[in-house]
């Protein structure tokens, strides 16, 4: 299999919940089904809340890495 | 028309959730919604009233019951006989249990364990209006977040989940402990979940909170529900004199729920004086006496 290679990102660093995820929603609605996103969030409620919200939307959550501060997260939109 | 003189028990009226207004001779209709579920066609006849019987306005009580102020005291007889055909449930005053509180639970709210509507609507047939030494508030509530308050009322349950995780899904993302400390650590306490060799997660139930964000947030749902069920509180209230219930089981299975009321009751009717809340006799007997005859 292919490396799951991310073809856009998303950098949230900053952005408070729900603003964080509304703009992931809107971003996954832009890219085909299939298509690979990175995100990245803050420590904290971002990263819990915005990994929940993902999860429940339906998408698949392909990894997760704590980067320094910050969380990279790879989501592919289903 | 003659004009004759109204005579009223005011202690059957309260029974009824009719109660005394400031203003001579006005009452204000207690109705009852169990659960706080309330259909919307029902709320248009609850409007109905208002107008008719009241001011045009309601009171949203705390328990979740819609009062209606200023009914004259010579209609109160039609107001109960409209309720009655209409299908509007009265509310209870006095010494008896009350309406029984619920948070949306687990049919819509994305933290709920258990579906607090159902079991609601089932305990009010059973429990609701019940002559007890002073009050007895039941509340319901559909995870650790209590947004029933069980914590206050004289007997609440606040349904729980523990959790458990399937190592072979697991990619050791750490994010399980990460949300895990966050919660643990508000409480002062260690967390639940650590990282242990190989990036896996291990569980320390003794420090779990039982609120399911480990499930929540797994990418991978390595993380599930293994079990839930509710913690029961005994003898809260709020009042004059404000008391947080005791805790006294945890994960009781919703067929025990009834029982357990049941068995309240019971007791409380047998322990406490005339007047007193069961928080006030369970301080004087002391909790554990009281849990052995509950439990």
């Amino acid at each position: 299999m292919s490396e799951n290679k991310a073809e856009q990102i998303l950098d949230l660093k900053g952005v408070p919940c729900p603003m964080n995820f509304v703009k992931t929603k809107l971003r996954l609605e832009e890219m085909p089904l299939g298509g690979i996103l990175e995100i990245i969030l803050d420590d904290g409620e971002p990263i819990k809340n915005v990994s929940a919200s993902i999860k429940e939307e339906g998408h698949k959550i392909l990894k997760v890495e704590k980067i320094n501060e910050h969380w990279k997260i790879i989501v592919k939109k289903q | 028309m003659k004009n004759k003189k109204v005579t009223l028990d005011f202690n059957e009226l309260r029974k009824g959730g009719i109660i005394k207004q400031r203003q001579k001779d006005y009452f204000i209709l207690r109705t009852r919604i169990p659960g706080g579920y309330l259909k919307a066609e029902m709320l248009a006849k609850f409007m109905q009233i208002a107008k008719k019987y009241g001011k045009g306005y309601v009171h949203l009580s705390t328990r979740q019951c819609i009062e209606i102020a200023w009914v004259y005291i010579k209609d109160l007889s039609k107001l109960i006989k409209d309720l009655k055909r209409i299908g509007i449930l009265k509310g209870a005053c006095g010494p008896r249990s009350r309406n029984i509180v619920a948070c949306p639970g687990s049919s819509v709210c994305r933290f709920g364990f258990l579906d607090t509507e159902k079991l609601a609507k089932k305990l009010d047939k059973k429990f609701f209006g019940l002559d007890v030494p002073k009050k007895f508030k039941i509340a319901l509530t559909g995870c650790p977040n209590s947004c029933a308050k069980p914590q206050e009322n004289d007997l609440g349950f606040m349904a729980q989940g523990e959790p458990e995780v399937d190592l072979n899904l697991c990619t050791g993302c750490t994010l399980c402990a990460k949300v895990c400390e966050q919660v643990c650590s508000r409480a002062g306490k260690p967390a639940a979940i650590i990282m242990g060799e190989n990036k896996r997660p291990v569980y320390r139930k003794e420090f779990c909170f039982f609120e399911g964000d480990c499930v929540r947030v797994c990418p991978v749902n390595a993380w599930k529900i293994k079990r839930t069920g509710y913690a029961v509180f005994l003898g809260g209230k709020v009042g004059r004199f404000p008391m947080f219930g005791f805790k006294i089981a945890e994960f009781v299975k919703e067929e025990d729920v009834s029982r357990i009321i049941e068995k309240t009751i019971e007791v409380y009717k047998k322990q406490a004086n005339k007047g007193e809340r069961f928080g006030e006799a369970i301080n004087r007997i002391g909790i554990e006496e009281v849990k052995k005859e509950i439990l």
